[in-house]
């Protein structure tokens, strides 16, 4: 009988604590999009930012976030799922093994900032790439490597072991049964965890201040020659992103309409990686659908 | 005989493959591997700088109250306690509301809400932290400055924004591990005639205790290190915090505004890279913690 | 008598870590005739099974002589991927690849870079034929290989051994997951295909042992108990072990 009644009071409790939270976030949510989509427009998304007056846009910083991505996918796919194949299919019981799963730990949890001063210290200074993009997607491949490797690791692990033996039972090489049947198999997993992570990396702000760079000189995006120093595609210049964007307007920024600058931006960056998520369901699902078929 | 055992010795196409295949992997690990023991060294051989080159001690270093770059004081105590004070605030706050937003979407809402809320959650833990950040400054400091006089800049934002971010990293953390209880376990409490709130206090809760402790230090790791959101609200002044309105600073708000604003090599972009080494070496120490809570969980 | 051996065995060890599971087992395996290798769990045929076309290397330390035609393959020299192209292994479970039934079929051929589209549609109905799966699956070989039964699924993983044109066929409980009926199919398949093969199968289930094995091995504890005709091991054991297992005083 007392039980009972503990049960549903403390059910009570729960719910309406839960419901607290959930209007919160709801709110927060909700706040970012009312305030920030009126501010989206055309205009707004493909016209170059302004320095001192209002009536600025987002594109180069839309363009050097979405650009950045792809680079630092370009470097962080292969090495990841590399380094993940070695980890699921051939990295023996041992010593060697276990530290190196400690430096992937360790390197998953060293903060963004930090990752950030080392990237401004070696390859800024060090490599002499000065605030670019390349600069900043070395940056943020390293941010991304650790929870890519961990993705791909599962994915892979979640292939059966007897689809590998069979593989291996018709005397086939280790490598040809992981890139033949593993790969395949885990190939839906290995999207998806790619595709979040490109989500994560994209509103990334803290590790590029000092890599990428805060500003974003003219660029010409009918300039195809990846080597002038104004090409859109020029991985040498520095490159300001959206998410730096919010940052630096909002600390230093001169322009008049920073509020309402930055509420487009807040709303464009929670809307791009909404559509990387919803993105990453999508492929996952579609490839699955196609294997079973 | 001979020819059998000559075609059995001699490499095929397999054996090729097989070589390249260990040299692609074997390079990617060593390659991620030297790339730890680089970050680790250099940060580190730049963290000691300030000891070794400008003889600055130790001990003033960490227990001196007075970050004065201008008079050469470098103390880093008042940043190292305002760190503590904000994540450890905004970990107190997270956790029970995680804990209980979890058990109410695992063990009490129908399955049908919970797929609605998950798309959220994902969505709220991939928001980026500069988001809210910008939310903390329009939102949250100016309605403190309002209730509680001043401007509204200072720890208690930094802790409201910090806590808005790992909440739904805490709260997703903890579904997964409250998902992982078996479910007989559930039904054998049930059916030993608990009630639901018993099994979730008895059973479940019991059984995912690693879990949630995970999920409150990996929380509290994240806003250790985040710079960004805290040094939009914080006020940046490096100075002992009095109260929980008063401006402060952390170790990251400090790296953040200052390392633009020294020149490489001199002892006040020195004591900066010592406040990064203490980021580290914070961050290695979650890292055991995790381990430990790990490892307990193992038994 | 003078029967063909295909396989021998010679003081065979192994060992996962410290942990000994195969002692001292000397064996020689009848060229074009099914043994069977039966046994409790754990009692290390399985394993002894898993070190003959050398799927233990990674996972334990293999000692001594296995030969093939005479020539030892159990040295760190010898090509594995070859051994297994020769000695190939059927599993416990149905391993179909998210494939067609075709590609299935001619997986390894295709990897060894047979390209000409004759020879793999006549090594299909061949290999597919023999594991006796033709005529159920011949107009939908383009068809998922996920969507057949599981007996039909194992079937179609011999016939993707077979494809390879090993010597010999190595089955580890290849019935163990399957219904009775899918059991009886894959029985009669094997009687067959002992015409060109040499089948090595390791199971649990000793009427299955009885109904087609020519030979059988018992062991216990790691250790080979008792090898023969499976007429004598079935009807007149020498061992007391032996004798005790099939009375189902263990097992």
């Amino acid at each position: 009988m007392r039980a009972e009644k503990v049960d549903k009071i403390a059910t009570a409790v729960v719910l309406s604590l839960a419901g607290l939270v959930g209007l919160l976030i709801i709110s927060f949510l909700g706040y970012l999009l009312v305030v920030g989509l009126p501010n989206v427009s055309w205009h707004f998304l493909f016209s170059p930012a302004e320095s001192f007056k209002s009536g600025g846009g987002i594109r180069d910083q839309l363009f050097n976030s979405l650009y950045l991505v792809v680079l630092t996918m370009l470097v962080s796919v292969p090495l990841a799922l590399c380094a993940a194949i070695y980890l699921s299919e051939y990295a023996p019981q041992n010593r060697l093994t276990a530290t190196l799963r400690l430096a992937i730990e360790v390197l998953s949890s060293l903060p963004s900032v930090v990752i950030g001063l080392f990237g401004y210290l070696v390859f800024v200074l060090q490599f002499g790439l000065d605030f670019s993009l390349l600069a900043g997607a070395l940056a943020l491949t390293i941010l991304n490597l650790p929870l890519l490797t961990r993705s791909c690791e599962d994915a892979l692990q979640q292939v059966p072991q007897l689809q590998r033996q069979a593989g291996l039972g018709l005397g086939m090489s280790k490598w040809r049964v992981t890139t033949k049947i593993v790969l395949p198999a885990a190939l839906s997993g290995i999207i998806t965890g790619a595709i979040l992570s490109a989500g994560r990396i994209f509103g990334e702000a803290a590790a590029l201040i000092y890599t990428a760079g805060q500003s974003s000189p003219a660029i010409s995006y009918t300039d195809w020659n990846p080597f002038s120093p104004t090409s859109f595609l020029n991985p040498l210049r520095p490159a300001e992103t959206l998410a730096v964007h919010i940052w630096k307007v909002n600390s230093e920024g001169l322009v008049p309409d920073a509020r309402a600058v930055s509420n487009g931006s807040a709303a464009v960056l929670i809307i791009t990686i909404l559509a990387f998520n919803l993105l990453a369901r999508l492929v996952g699902y579609l490839i699955k659908r196609r294997l079973a078929k | 005989m001979d020819k059998v055992k000559q075609e059995l010795l001699t490499p095929s196409a397999e054996s090729r493959q097989e070589w390249r295949g260990k040299i692609i992997s074997y390079l990617a690990i060593i390659v991620i591997g030297g790339l730890v023991a680089t970050i680790l060294i250099f940060l580190t051989s730049k963290g000691v700088a300030l000891f070794i080159q400008d003889g600055y001690s130790l001990g003033k270093f960490l227990s001196g109250v007075n970050w004065q770059p201008s008079h050469h004081l470098y103390g880093a105590l008042p940043m190292i306690v305002t760190s503590f004070a904000v994540t450890l605030l905004a970990g107190i706050v997270a956790l029970p509301l995680a804990l209980v937003s979890a058990v109410a979407i695992t063990e009490m809402l129908p399955p049908r809400v919970n797929q609605l809320i998950q798309p959220v959650i994902e969505l709220l833990v991939g928001v980026p932290s500069v988001v809210y950040g910008y939310v903390g400054l329009t939102v949250i400091v100016p309605r403190l400055g309002r209730l509680f006089g001043g401007t509204g800049f200072g720890i208690l934002a930094a802790t409201c924004v910090l806590f808005l971010m790992v909440l739904p990293t805490m709260t997703s953390m903890t579904i997964d591990n409250l998902r992982q209880v078996p479910k007989q376990y559930r039904l054998a409490s049930a059916g030993l005639g608990a009630t639901r709130w018993q099994t979730i206090t008895r059973v479940v809760i019991p059984s995912a205790k690693g879990g949630i402790l995970t999920a409150m230090i990996f929380g509290m790791a994240r806003a250790f290190g985040e710079a960004l959101a805290v040094q939009m609200v914080i006020g940046n002044a490096a100075v002992m915090p009095h109260g929980l309105m008063s401006s402060a600073a952390t170790l990251t708000s400090v790296l953040t505004t200052g390392i633009g604003n020294t020149v490489m090599g001199t002892t006040s972009n020195n004591a900066l890279w010592s406040l990064a080494l203490i980021l580290l070496l914070m961050s290695l120490a979650f890292n055991l913690l995790l381990r430990l809570v790990a490892k307990k969980g193992a038994h | 008598m003078t029967e063909q051996i295909a396989l021998e065995v010679k003081d065979l060890h192994v060992a996962y870590g410290d942990k000994r599971v195969v002692q001292d087992v000397s064996l020689k395996f009848p060229a074009r005739q099914i043994t069977a290798m039966i046994g409790a769990s754990g009692s290390g045929k399985s394993t002894v099974l898993r070190s003959l076309n050398r799927m233990n290397d990674d996972l334990a330390t293999v000692t001594g002589m296995i030969n093939f035609h005479g020539f030892n393959i159990n040295q760190p020299n010898v090509n594995v991927y070859r051994v297994r192209q020769q000695i190939g292994m059927v599993f416990q479970q149905p391993t179909p690849f998210p494939l067609s039934i075709y590609e299935n079929v001619i997986y390894g051929l295709r990897l060894a870079g047979e390209r000409d589209r004759q020879v793999l549609d006549q090594r299909v109905e061949e290999s597919l034929r023999q594991a006796a799966l033709w005529d159920e699956v011949k107009d939908q070989l383009k068809e998922s290989a996920l969507a057949l039964s599981g007996g039909q699924q194992q079937r179609l993983c011999i016939a993707r051994t077979l494809a390879v044109r090993p010597e010999i066929i190595l089955m580890d409980e290849p019935t163990s997951a399957l219904d009775p009926v899918s059991t009886s199919q894959i029985e009669d398949t094997l009687v067959q295909l002992k015409e060109q093969f040499t089948i090595i199968m390791v199971t649990h289930n000793m009427q299955q042992a009885s109904r087609s094995a020519d030979w059988t091995a018992f062991m216990h504890q790691g250790r080979l108990v008792e090898f023969g005709p499976t007429s004598q091991i079935f009807m007149n054991p020498q061992e007391e072990q032996t004798a005790d297992y099939l009375s189902g005083k263990f097992g």
